[in-house]
């Protein structure tokens, strides 16, 4: 039995090193990475300003893990460099003179685990934080808005007060749910409007087969909302229109019924894992529409590790594009200190940040523990006021029809040479957008 | 219509042979000790990606040093879920393996998504080209990996019956005690079982992932999911059950989404396997349990 006993005790040591040196040996052992272009110089910071006394907290609330971890990374990374960059020019003024640096602090939504946003969400109130950046995943941010307070100043209205300031979840009309719900996100309805009005009078094509990942939120409704009736009111007529699931894996049938139909344009209303999993099955069965059109979150870095080679020549709409020297700097200086990517999802964290640190000053937050609750309003009604404010592409209007929703530029892009270049600019953002 | 059928069931069929591969190394598992390994998905998947990690070393290297570098990370991770999930948790535990091994699929998820920053990886695709014949189309690659199903069927078979190992393994598998008491470690027997599900593992992860061409943890679920559907319907402990198994998955999926469509594909696949353990409790072609 001693013996035994002394095994036993071994046994725990021996395990949780093994899983150790497991984990460690794996995330250590990534993948090669795609070529790196060649290095850019970034800029130099900026002189420091003399340190901060106190601190105040932003809340991140993203991805961290799961299947769509790849976005939150993306955006922790920009929101800690555009902290980094507002903290080293001197940080934010309180309203009783004092300086404050901002702190940035993560809740890990989980998505597609609406569970855990909720509960981050909680937390996130009870703490000390003064706005959460997010959420990531518009299956989470609607269930996340429906807990916040519906009615200002009601007693009896028990919701959250916590001020969320969305980058990512885009599905349309989320910001309405609540009013301390404010969304930095494009519309995807007039995007895809005016994508498919602009490739019909440039191109004549008439026929259109659309993919859909059916079960998940932001996909589901971009397709039902925005694709669809986008292509039909461009005078498509919709040739087919398959669907497949998140985690699906063969695109056989659906390809091959496409392929049937013979559609001069394709649209997939789909996700990284799945865009590339259909278009390597149309290129193994010889399908090439004249045109693909790819969902605002498959123009992304993911799509483009996952199947570069099966991308050349898609399209899409984005709201973000390297075309100037301000997103070209914030782009590089993401990539090489931060090791994070940005795309139209995870620009706005910039965008957001950049705004907040004025709006901050402006509201004159207090920043102190007994003045959470005032210093959220206070930044609250400061957002509801603000009419514009600076993007990365160009000025960014808050909406008079749709209430804390925005309209900001964005162009179409196309996927060649290895990367997305844009491709049309619609006439009404060409004086918005800033290119250089 | 019947066309479109017919194409299907090929389509399934083909498709199918992916998940037969998996299921073959869920059911040896439970043939040999009764017990589910719900990290063998997740072991088959986290091997193909060490295998893309030694593919990419350097440019041109063929992508049989994916598959080969697969099979030996298999086989490592097999053993080490071997230790974790069944050798040293107390035996009087029935569900304490099932839980372990579940924890172990969500342990190399979760460090493929680290590692990986879970952006999906692209995996070289061979023989991945599609052959049209009339109406008809076929991949090549699905092709070879249902040849290669049947190898590796054909291979358990000779290990299993023309070797002292496989004679072991099978006295093990029977009456433990008994082998005990002809001089066999059951302990030394399961840990080898593990060793070489594990190879099969890596062989599996490898090519199931080069013909689906994108890697993503997401599919260490999937794996698990259609790799066990696979083997309890073609007959947990049946390994020829686990390739019918996985082809009438794979048949009853393409079907189901011709005729039902996507939002019904997975409903009807789970309705067949509840009629199956309603009806043939015991799968295809597994022996009935009889007290």
């Amino acid at each position: 039995m001693e013996g035994v006993r002394k095994k036993r005790s071994v046994v725990p040591l021996t395990l949780g090193a093994l899983v150790v040196a497991l984990v460690v040996l794996a995330v250590g052992c990534r993948p090669a990475a795609a070529p790196k272009p060649p290095p850019t110089p970034t800029p130099a910071p900026p002189v420091a300003a003399p340190a901060p006394e106190r601190t105040l907290k932003i809340g991140g609330m993203w991805a961290m893990t799961g299947l769509l971890q790849g976005f939150g990374i993306n955006s922790s990374a920009v929101a800690r460099y555009a902290l980094d960059r507002i903290n080293a020019e001197g940080g934010v003024r309180l309203r009783d003179g004092s300086r404050a640096k901002l702190d940035l602090v993560l809740y890990d939504e989980g998505c597609p685990n609406v569970e855990q946003g909720i509960a981050a969400a909680r937390k996130a109130a009870a703490d000390p934080v003064l706005v959460v950046i997010g959420p990531t995943c518009s299956s989470t941010a609607e269930p996340v808005f429906g807990i916040l307070q519906k009615r200002l100043d009601d007693p009896t209205d028990t919701g959250l007060q916590l001020l969320f300031f969305t980058d990512t979840a885009i599905k349309a009309g989320l910001a309405s749910i609540s009013p301390w719900a404010f969304r930095n996100v494009p519309s995807e309805i007039k995007m895809y409007e005016e994508l498919f009005k602009w490739l019909k009078e440039t191109t004549g094509y008439s026929t259109i087969a659309v993919g859909t990942e059916v079960d998940f939120a932001h996909s589901k409704s971009t397709s039902d909302v925005a694709i669809k009736p986008g292509a039909t009111k461009a005078g498509f007529t919709i040739v087919a229109d398959e669907g497949w699931k998140l985690a699906d894996t063969d695109f056989s049938a659906q390809v091959s019924k496409m392929r049937a139909a013979n559609p001069d344009v394709v649209a997939l209303s789909s996700h990284p894992f799945t865009t590339c999993g259909f278009l390597k099955e149309a290129s193994r069965q010889g399908f090439r529409p004249k045109v693909v059109i790819l969902l605002t979150s498959s123009i992304t870095e993911e799509t483009v590790r996952g199947c570069a080679r099966e991308l050349e020549g898609a399209i899409g709409p984005t709201s973000f594009a390297p075309i100037n020297k301000l997103a070209r700097e914030v782009s590089l200086t993401v990539a090489d200190r931060y090791r994070g990517f940005v795309d139209l999802h995870s620009a706005p964290v910039y965008e957001n940040l950049m705004l907040l640190r004025r709006l901050i000053e402006e509201a004159g937050v207090e920043g102190r523990p007994d003045t959470v609750l005032q210093d959220r309003r206070r930044l609250r009604d400061a957002l509801a006021q603000v009419k514009e404010f600076d993007g990365l592409l160009g000025k960014i209007r808050f909406r008079t029809d749709e209430p804390r929703e925005v309209d900001k530029p964005w162009v179409v892009v196309e996927f060649s040479g290895g990367r997305f270049r844009p491709k049309y600019i619609p006439p009404e953002y060409r004086a918005a957008i800033v290119v250089d | 219509m019947w066309l479109d059928l017919l194409q299907q069931g090929i389509s399934g069929v083909l498709v199918g042979s992916t998940y037969a591969l998996i299921a073959i190394g869920f059911t040896m598992v439970w043939g040999v000790m009764r017990r589910l390994n719900l990290a063998y998905g997740a072991t088959a998947l986290g091997a193909a990606y060490v295998g893309l990690w030694f593919y990419r070393l350097a440019p041109d290297l063929s992508p049989a040093v994916l598959v080969l570098a697969a099979m030996a990370s298999g086989a490592v991770i097999g053993l080490l879920v071997a230790m974790a999930s069944f050798r040293w948790l107390p035996r009087e535990y029935e569900l304490a393996p099932l839980i372990s091994t579940l924890g172990g699929l969500i342990i190399i998820e979760e460090v493929i998504n680290l590692s990986t920053r879970g952006y999906p990886q692209s995996f070289p695709e061979v023989m991945s080209r599609v052959v049209f014949l009339g109406p008809f189309f076929f991949r090549l690659d699905h092709f070879a990996i249902f040849g290669i199903c049947l190898l590796m069927v054909a291979g358990l078979y000779y290990l299993l019956f023309r070797t002292r190992l496989g004679l072991a393994i099978r006295a093990v598998s029977q009456q433990v005690v008994a082998a005990q008491l002809m001089g066999i470690n059951p302990d030394r027997i399961n840990t080898l079982t593990f060793l070489v599900t594990g190879v099969l593992a890596g062989t599996a992860g490898a090519l199931a992932v080069m013909a689906i061409g994108t890697g993503s943890a997401a599919l260490a679920l999937t794996f698990t999911i259609r790799g066990l559907s696979a083997a309890v319907i073609g007959g947990l402990g049946s390994i020829p059950g686990a390739i019918v198994g996985g082809l009438t998955l794979g048949v009853i999926e393409a079907e189901t989404l011709r005729i039902m469509g996507i939002g019904y594909r997975d409903v009807f696949t789970n309705l067949a396997l509840l009629l199956i353990l309603v009806f043939r409790p015991q799968g295809l072609l597994g022996t009935r349990v009889t007290h």
